[in-house]
């Protein structure tokens, strides 16, 4: 076989090994590259320290499943460290069955966190008081409707089977009033009907945070201010960590920061296959 | 009847909803809050019509020796499972299962709880990251062996995908500053154009169905010929 033909031929396995290799070496011996933070980041980090948190709370809807986990799963960290480090009320919810188990581990981990460094009582991440975990909805349009009045009456029992009207957190965040902004985190299409049915017609903030495959769906909304902000990808969720732990000089995990590296590299390793097999397509169409 | 009245029901109903929209009014409002709650009990009937067909669906797979029929066992054995470990275990392994084996795996002590989130973090976690993840290997594949410049417009289609590809990585910045912008613009310019265009589509596709069903011209959904 010539050189411009292997070009073209390279076994499917030795792809699979070169993709493998290009995650994994990185992974093993990780190094550090500095994000540049893209507008839409900017914006979704500009726009939830702008909340009072005496006033309103963030509702993360954490609306994704295991799947998507690697990828989504660092941008509903951070966003808890973002809120529970400003001690903005935080109200968490999946649309996804799937999507609670993830909630419920990220909430734990950076509760935890929080709590390993606190010194008071005031200082704590408690449940009820500054975060309320409300589960799954069965019928998600409803549930999002219904929370456009009353947010009890959408989720009458938290995740916990506890009254959610009882807890202290709720006596003050009844409705889309009192929430600085929804933030839908994805790998499909729910963060456009957040758009849909709680940006147009309640008027509450939706920001988004979405796999890097669906995050251009977003930007019409984006443009048109429908949206407040989007965190895009791992590269996104990157950025993210960056802001939050330069501002609020946090020490704790960055997953998506270490993932850089190997983003990185795998890209540009697609990219190269992508050239090699061009370079024999037009070598062996010369030749012909 | 058996048609008709599901049919004069859409209408009727579809006919209320749209109108009560765009009145302000207590009455309107409570009737919305009413079909709100009544969405919630169809939604949980249809949860119950949902299992009851994926049973009769394998049980029937594995009666005739479909194709595949081994893995129906899977599926009803993980179901009944499942069901047994929620009901009686919970969410968080604290219901009337008995005994929960534990063991001591260096110095730290592990305790298996008979519980959803047990399965959740063991079973769907790994499985579904894993599917995911293949996704890198066969699009890695795909690219090499599809994305030929053959033509202007693929040509095209390449180079904003490798200025996209290249800008939304850091190391794009230290290859030029300059790449991230360009990507970005790419990004806010050339594709909200074009997602535009198909959200408008999409947007007037939906109204026309809408239409369609609530005016009974569109009947596919009544099920049947």
């Amino acid at each position: 076989m010539k050189f411009w033909e292997y070009l073209l031929k390279i076994d499917r396995r030795v792809v699979f090994l070169v993709v493998g290799l290009s995650v994994l070496i990185p992974l093993i011996f990780p190094f550090y590259i500095k994000t540049n933070v893209m507008p839409t980041t900017q914006k979704l980090f500009d726009t939830i320290e702008e909340i009072d948190p005496g006033a309103q709370g963030i509702l993360i809807a954490a609306d994704y499943d295991p799947q998507t986990m690697p990828e989504l799963q660092p941008m509903f960290i951070v966003l808890l460290r973002h809120s529970f480090a400003r001690r903005i009320p935080v109200l968490v919810m999946s649309s996804y069955m799937q999507g609670i188990g993830l909630a419920k581990q990220g909430l734990d981990q950076v509760a935890e966190e929080f709590n390993s460094r606190a010194k008071t009582n005031a200082d704590s991440i408690i449940y009820g008081r500054d975060y309320v975990f409300l589960g799954f909805p069965p019928l998600w349009l409803a549930a999002v409707l219904r929370m456009g009045s009353d947010i009890s009456q959408a989720f009458p029992a938290d995740y916990y089977k506890n009254r959610t009207a009882s807890l202290e957190m709720m006596k003050r965040i009844k409705n889309y009033n009192d929430i600085g902004i929804v933030v839908s985190i994805a790998g499909s299409g729910i963060p456009q009907s957040w758009v849909t049915y709680a940006n147009t017609r309640f008027g509450v903030k939706v920001g988004s945070g979405a796999t890097a495959v669906m995050a251009p769906d977003f930007y019409p909304f984006l443009q048109t201010g429908q949206m407040s902000g989007m965190i895009a990808g791992l590269k996104g969720a990157s950025e993210y960590e960056y802001l939050v732990n330069t501002k609020y000089n946090l020490p704790g995990p960055t997953p998506a920061t270490k993932g850089m590296g190997s983003q990185s590299i795998a890209h540009l390793t697609i990219l190269l296959l992508v050239v090699i097999g061009n370079i024999g397509y037009f070598a062996s169409r010369r030749r012909r | 009847m058996q048609r008709k009245l599901p049919l004069m029901i859409v209408l009727v109903i579809g006919i209320a909803m749209l109108i009560q929209f765009f009145i302000p009014h207590k009455f309107s409002k409570d009737l919305y809050m009413n079909f709100l709650d009544w969405l919630g009990i169809i939604a949980a009937f249809a949860l119950v019509l949902g299992l009851g067909s994926l049973i009769n669906h394998h049980l029937d797979k594995i009666q005739r020796k479909r194709e595949n029929w081994q893995y129906s066992w899977v599926t009803l054995i993980a179901i009944v499972i499942t069901a047994i470990i929620g009901l009686f275990g919970g969410m968080e392994g604290k219901g009337p299962l008995p005994v929960q084996p534990q063991f001591i795996l260096g110095n730290k002590l592990i305790v298996i709880k008979y519980s959803i989130q047990t399965i959740y973090d063991n079973v769907m976690t790994p499985l579904g990251g894993t599917m995911f993840a293949l996704l890198a290997f066969f699009m890695a594949s795909a690219a090499y062996r599809a994305f030929r410049a053959r033509t202007f417009e693929a040509t095209l289609l390449l180079v904003a995908a490798f200025i996209v590809m290249i800008g939304v990585v850091p190391i794009g910045y230290y290859i030029s500053p300059k790449l991230p912008h360009l990507a970005q613009w790419i990004m806010d310019v050339p594709n909200t154009a074009s997602k535009r265009g198909i959200l408008f589509g999409v947007g007037l596709g939906i109204a026309a169905t809408s239409l369609k069903i609530i005016l009974g011209i569109e009947r596919n959904w009544l099920g049947g010929k």
